[in-house]
């Protein structure tokens, strides 16, 4: 994009801003939209390697994948539109139905982008390359066509996540004006920030932690995110992150929403990211305090920023039945 | 019976009964929070409220009369009472309290004729489902019927008379309704007779998780919505259709939507060739035909009280507004400070 396209888009996103609730507008600016943009280009980075070198490609994977980390929680709108999110993080997979896809594409003619995109979501994105970067059993069939395709495909879904947080976000930023039939008041863009926020702590504790911390008596190493590539504990971590800059972002002054997202950041480095250790006792206690103190953060934030925003959960969505 | 009571009671069988239409004709009755306090409305088929009577506390469900201005609100599970409703003067006529040891459990249906009303109810103490039975014109209880399961939720009953009953499969806690029973729950279909016979019944094998709570008529058809009780990375089906004498055909969505519900559907309902449900945790509805093919998806976070009028798909959520569904997206009918509760009760 031209640099003075640029200056426009983003002068007309001010002009917007103006009309939306502060917190949301912050959120938007500084959050959301400079993440799915970084993504992008680190997706886009990634998919320029014109090499099938393992060791070449590994470092730029690892970089798409930790900007995806910054805003993975961010399950809204663009990203939930067709799928984009699962098409970019497929996970958990119980059924290992991504690599019985993949390993079908292997057996046939490399697939091009358009048929990329047309695979099963669990078939793509980061766990898809992780699979073909850090191979867990031999292969016969060169994976190289797959890799390329697989990262050309990542690129081009993170390049038009990017595009759609523009529109989306302005969504956001005229929530409750007469025009806006998606946010039909100013606070629901609120809520809908603070439901990530709230569901993002949720998932952490229950599914990046949970799953492979399993029950003390039975823990599941092989059950954690991305463990073919030693990132399990880091994704924890950096995920916590990025929900206490989206927290902060949304209400800067939550001093005892901060104080719990310190607490259980500081948990992580006196525990071995090597997920097998997991089998220890010691090792699964040090897991299981983290994972409480996320629940605790989750639990901290939500009955600090919900006054101070004016919003809470849903109202149907906390109910059931 | 005591005097008084039995004076009330002839009084309120005496009195004139208004019927719908003296009511404004509403299309819809649906219960929600305004402030602090829950209210039944009678909605307009464009979402405008007809009129307002306070309740006691939050509701789940409601039934309506099929002639009288008159409503049965259900109080949340484990319920211990429903109350009937007169619709002209917001007037409690009758508190209706199921049998010693029985619970409601959330949904009621009346008779073609209104002369009956059918409420899912289970023994507290092991969820073992009833279907208890009421004389509409005093409300006296005449007698209870098995369910045939577990954990019965929604009833519908179909014009013949038939009755279809959601035996969702789950055993909770007479206090504070924790499940009890997960990894072996066992949800089922059930077609009861007129006079209460076992005619026909289904259930899941391969997703004996997946509580079968709530149901619509499409055509001929029984749809039913799931809520999924095991592991949330599963990708499972939300919506059945049955026609009893054949097995259920269970629809999923697009691969890329799987998980779009998270699991569960809140409500459902149904013209002749479409369905609808909608799930208040994945913030979204689903639409599918009636030969199961997945229609659309809309996003709306909260969404949950769905039904029809006049073959056109309503959904409410609890931030306030009233929409209109189809194929094509949702789009507001009205919008306001009451949060719409859980089911959108059609009094077509």
């Amino acid at each position: 994009m031209h640099h003075t396209a640029r200056i426009l888009i983003a002068a007309a996103a001010m002009a917007i801003a103006t009309n939306a609730r502060a917190d949301t507008a912050a959120v938007v600016q500084d959050h959301i939209r400079p993440g799915f943009s970084a993504f992008a280009e680190a997706a886009t980075t990634l998919a320029a390697i014109d090499s099938c070198d393992l060791e070449t490609l590994r470092p730029a994977f690892n970089a798409a994948y930790d900007a995806w980390m910054q805003v993975a929680h961010l399950n809204l709108g663009p990203t939930e539109d067709n799928g984009r999110g699962l098409a970019i993080l497929f996970w958990p997979d119980p059924k290992g139905s991504g690599w019985k896809a993949q390993r079908a594409l292997l057996d046939g003619p490399a697939p091009s982008p358009e048929q990329m995109a047309q695979q099963s979501v669990a078939a793509r994105g980061l766990p898809a390359l992780e699979r073909l970067l850090y191979p867990t059993e031999a292969l016969l069939t060169d994976r190289c066509p797959l890799i390329h395709a697989t990262a050309d495909d990542l690129a081009a879904t993170a390049t038009t996540l990017s595009s759609a947080w523009g529109p989306f976000g302005d969504l956001m930023l005229t929530a409750g004006q007469p025009d806006n039939s998606r946010f039909l008041k100013p606070e629901e863009a609120t809520q809908t920030l603070f439901t990530q926020l709230a569901t993002g702590l949720e998932m952490l504790a229950d599914r990046r932690i949970g799953r492979p911390l399993g029950t003390f008596e039975k823990p599941r190493p092989d059950l954690a995110e991305a463990r073919a590539s030693a990132r399990s504990l880091r994704n924890i971590t950096l995920s916590l992150a990025a929900l206490k800059v989206l927290a902060l972002t949304l209400n800067p002054d939550s001093p005892k929403t901060q104080a719990a997202f310190d607490q259980a950041l500081s948990l992580p480095e006196a525990i071995d990211p090597d997920t097998d250790r997991l089998t220890d006792p010691q090792v699964w206690l040090k897991w299981e305090i983290l994972q409480q103190a996320v629940r605790s953060t989750r639990d901290t934030a939500i009955a600090e920023l919900g006054p101070a925003l004016g919003v809470e959960l849903g109202f149907n969505s906390q109910d059931g039945d | 019976m005591e005097r008084r009571t039995f004076l009330a009671t002839l009084a309120a069988s005496l009195a004139p009964r208004l019927t719908w239409a003296d009511v404004g004709a509403p299309a819809f009755l649906a219960a929600g929070k305004q402030g602090e306090i829950f209210f039944l409305h009678g909605l307009t088929a464009t979402g405008t409220s007809l009129f307002r009577i306070a309740l006691p506390g939050r509701g789940h469900a409601a039934a309506a009369h099929p002639v009288r201005a008159e409503a049965v609100a259900f109080a949340r599970r484990p319920g211990t009472f429903a109350l009937v409703i007169d619709c002209a003067t917001g007037a409690t006529r009758h508190r209706l309290t199921p049998p010693d040891g029985m619970q409601f459990n959330g949904h009621g249906a009346y008779s073609l004729d209104g002369s009956l009303l059918m409420t899912s109810e289970v023994l507290a103490e092991t969820s073992e489902g009833r279907i208890g039975l009421w004389d509409t014109r005093t409300y006296a209880r005449l007698t209870d019927w098995p369910s045939n399961g577990i954990g019965p939720h929604d009833i519908k009953r179909l014009p013949n008379g038939r009755l279809a009953v959601a035996n969702g499969g789950i055993r909770t806690d007479p206090v504070d309704r924790t499940k009890l029973n997960i990894p072996d729950m066992a949800p089922n279909l059930t077609l009861l007779s007129e006079d209460g016979a076992l005619l026909d019944q289904i259930n899941l094998p391969d997703l004996r998780q997946n509580s079968i709570r709530h149901l619509a008529l499409c055509g001929d058809r029984i749809a039913f919505a799931m809520q999924w009780e095991g592991d949330p990375a599963e990708p499972v089906p939300q919506l059945g259709f049955w026609t009893p004498g054949s097995a259920p055909v269970l629809c999923n969505p697009p691969t890329a939507q799987a998980f779009t519900m998270q699991g569960y559907a809140g409500s459902i309902a149904a013209t002749p060739d479409r369905v609808l449900i909608t799930s208040p945790k994945g913030g979204a509805l689903m639409l599918f035909a009636a030969t199961g093919s997945h229609l659309a998806t809309h996003l709306r976070a909260d969404l949950s009280g769905a039904a029809t009028a006049g073959g056109i798909f309503t959904v409410t959520d609890g931030q306030g507004a009233v929409w209109t569904a189809d194929d094509a997206g949702l789009a507001p009918l009205a919008t306001g400070d009451t949060q719409w509760d859980n089911h959108l009760v059609g009094l077509s």
